[in-house]
């Protein structure tokens, strides 16, 4: 209660501490007219100056990056492109041996093939020829088996002069 | 809330009675005074607990809009605010002057 | 808890809760020159500091382009106004009142931090003279920026006679715009941060005496920490408000700016 009568006592010389007092009027508005006009013409334009200053500096990094980054992305895609040519032209150059390489081996396919079918010639040539000097040879010898086997057969002598045309005959033409 | 008005109304017939006027006048100021600053708490505590409770829900739903969601949400304090402080304002005119 | 200290404050014979009348609390004594206009006194002195103290801040900061220090804090305070009130309230071509909205933060700020500041523990604000003035100013200014965008004519009818309402009911409705838009616009502005500080004041104020009366009772002694904490807790949050209450004003200029460029209400 001692302080409910204090403020009583105290409201009758104190003024309604909700209004504004002049010389508190005066003093806030000097400072804050003098503050309002310093930040507007002293304080603020060197932060702002600095601050643009900043962001544009920052702007200018990122679009440089930026272009970098596209310059680099463009490069890239040449690198690319290049690397598609390269492909190409491996895989041409690859096609190239190869038909190169089977044409090749065609020719020498064909080459062997002659060789061989030369070879074979040869060697049935060989053959025949050794064949002929067999049967050549072998005509007197029947002959004279003949000559003799007729001899027997017929009890006769058959001269040998007479069964070696035939002996000849049938071992030149045995069909 | 009656039982406070009741001792309030008590005081000020006690003081009444001593015959001092003032203190009556004080009494019955600073009683009223009370009263007029809970009454005016309470609508803007209840206003206040549900915007920032919208908000908070906003934000929570949009983060990337919680920057603006948060601007408005002080503009809106501020405008539901003033109801209490003008109750403060009326308890500081009935307790004081 | 007051009825204990009441006992308590029986006991040992009148020591106990005394709340100094609100005189004490936010009229202070003249320096100089009292009973006349230049009356100076701790009001005055923290107008005064809070037109100094950004003074020296802003010429004591460097200006490079890689910041430091005290140059971070500034450049913060800039760019907090420019993004959080100008931007979100008027848009970039709210840039122009960049010079008004700064000052106003500024003042409105330092003018309430000395509330929690050792010897002053006592905001500027908390007195209606300075939430005056900068309400007068916002008040002129968006009146000003309004009749400049729209014209005399224009603004008054753009902010007196809403599109949409019938007839009959105009003289009515102009009547309500006319008060909460020249009226209860520097009102509320001027109200709301007197009032907040004001609060924060006697609330701290309060705790405050709580404190010594819970060390002076001495069976209550063991509650000293929680009050003492209390009494803490609630220095931090006036920090807090008093960040909060500059940048809403400063907001609420802009967002008035705001509606007094455009027409359409």
């Amino acid at each position: 209660m001692s302080f409910i009568l204090f403020a009583a006592e105290s409201t009758e010389e104190a003024a309604n501490p909700i209004l504004p007092v002049a010389n508190e009027i005066f003093w806030g508005a000097v400072a804050f007219f003098s503050l309002w006009a310093l930040v507007k013409f002293v304080l603020l334009p060197p932060v702002l100056k600095v601050m643009n200053e900043r962001d544009a500096r920052i702007q200018a990094d990122l679009d440089a990056a930026e272009v970098a980054r596209s310059r680099a992305g463009s490069a890239a895609s040449e690198v690319s492109d290049q690397l598609v040519d390269v492909r190409a032209e491996a895989a041409q150059v690859v096609d190239a041996a190869r038909a190169e390489a089977e044409a090749e081996r065609a020719t020498l396919i064909s080459a062997a093939e002659s060789d061989v079918a030369a070879l074979k010639a040869d060697a049935e040539a060989e053959i025949a020829e050794a064949r002929a000097a067999a049967m050549s040879g072998l005509g007197p010898q029947v002959a004279e088996l003949a000559a003799g086997a007729a001899s027997k057969v017929m009890d006769r002598q058959v001269p040998l002069s007479s069964a070696q045309p035939v002996v000849d005959r049938y071992l030149n033409n045995p069909n | 809330m009656s039982v406070l008005a009741n001792t309030a109304a008590q005081a000020i017939e006690l003081a009444a009675e001593a015959g001092d006027a003032d203190a009556a006048k004080a009494t019955a100021g600073a009683s009223s005074a009370g009263f007029a600053y809970g009454l005016a708490a309470i609508g803007p505590g209840i206003g206040i607990g549900y915007l920032v409770g919208q908000a908070v829900q906003a934000m929570a739903r949009q983060p990337e809009a919680a920057g603006q969601v948060q601007t408005t949400m002080f503009l809106g304090i501020a405008f539901t605010e003033a109801l209490a402080l003008i109750g403060f304002v009326v308890f500081i005119l009935l307790k004081f002057a | 808890m007051n009825a204990l200290l009441l006992f308590a404050a029986e006991e040992e014979g009148g020591g106990g809760l005394e709340f100094p009348p609100i005189e004490n609390l936010v009229e202070w004594p003249a320096y100089f020159g009292e009973g006349t206009i230049f009356e100076f006194n701790k009001i005055g002195l923290i107008s005064l500091l809070a037109l100094i103290i950004p003074t020296i801040m802003f010429l004591a900061s460097k200006k490079e382009l890689v910041p430091s220090g005290l140059q971070n804090i500034v450049e913060s305070i800039v760019d907090f106004v420019d993004k959080q009130v100008i931007l979100s309230a008027i848009g970039p071509e709210g840039r122009k009142y960049m010079p008004l909205l700064l000052s106003i933060f500024l003042f409105v700020f330092f003018g309430n931090i000395f509330e929690v500041i050792p010897t002053f523990q006592m905001p500027a604000n908390a007195r209606m003279a300075n939430p005056l003035i900068l309400a007068l100013v916002a008040w002129v200014t968006f009146i000003a920026v309004g009749i400049k965008a729209q014209g005399f004519g224009g603004f008054m009818k753009s902010s007196l006679f809403p599109p949409g309402v019938p007839k009959a009911l105009m003289p009515l409705v102009s009547l309500i715009e006319f008060i909460s838009t020249f009226l209860l616009r520097p009102f509320g502005l001027a109200v709301r941060l007197f009032a907040n500080m004001l609060a924060g004041h006697i609330l701290l104020v309060t705790f405050g005496v709580l404190c010594i009366a819970v060390w002076k009772a001495s069976p209550l002694v063991i509650l000293e920490p929680l009050t003492f904490a209390t009494l803490v807790g609630l220095t931090g949050f006036e920090v807090m408000v008093s960040l909060i209450q500059a940048f809403v004003f400063s907001l609420l200029t802009a967002v008035y700016i705001s509606l007094s460029r455009s027409a359409h209400h």
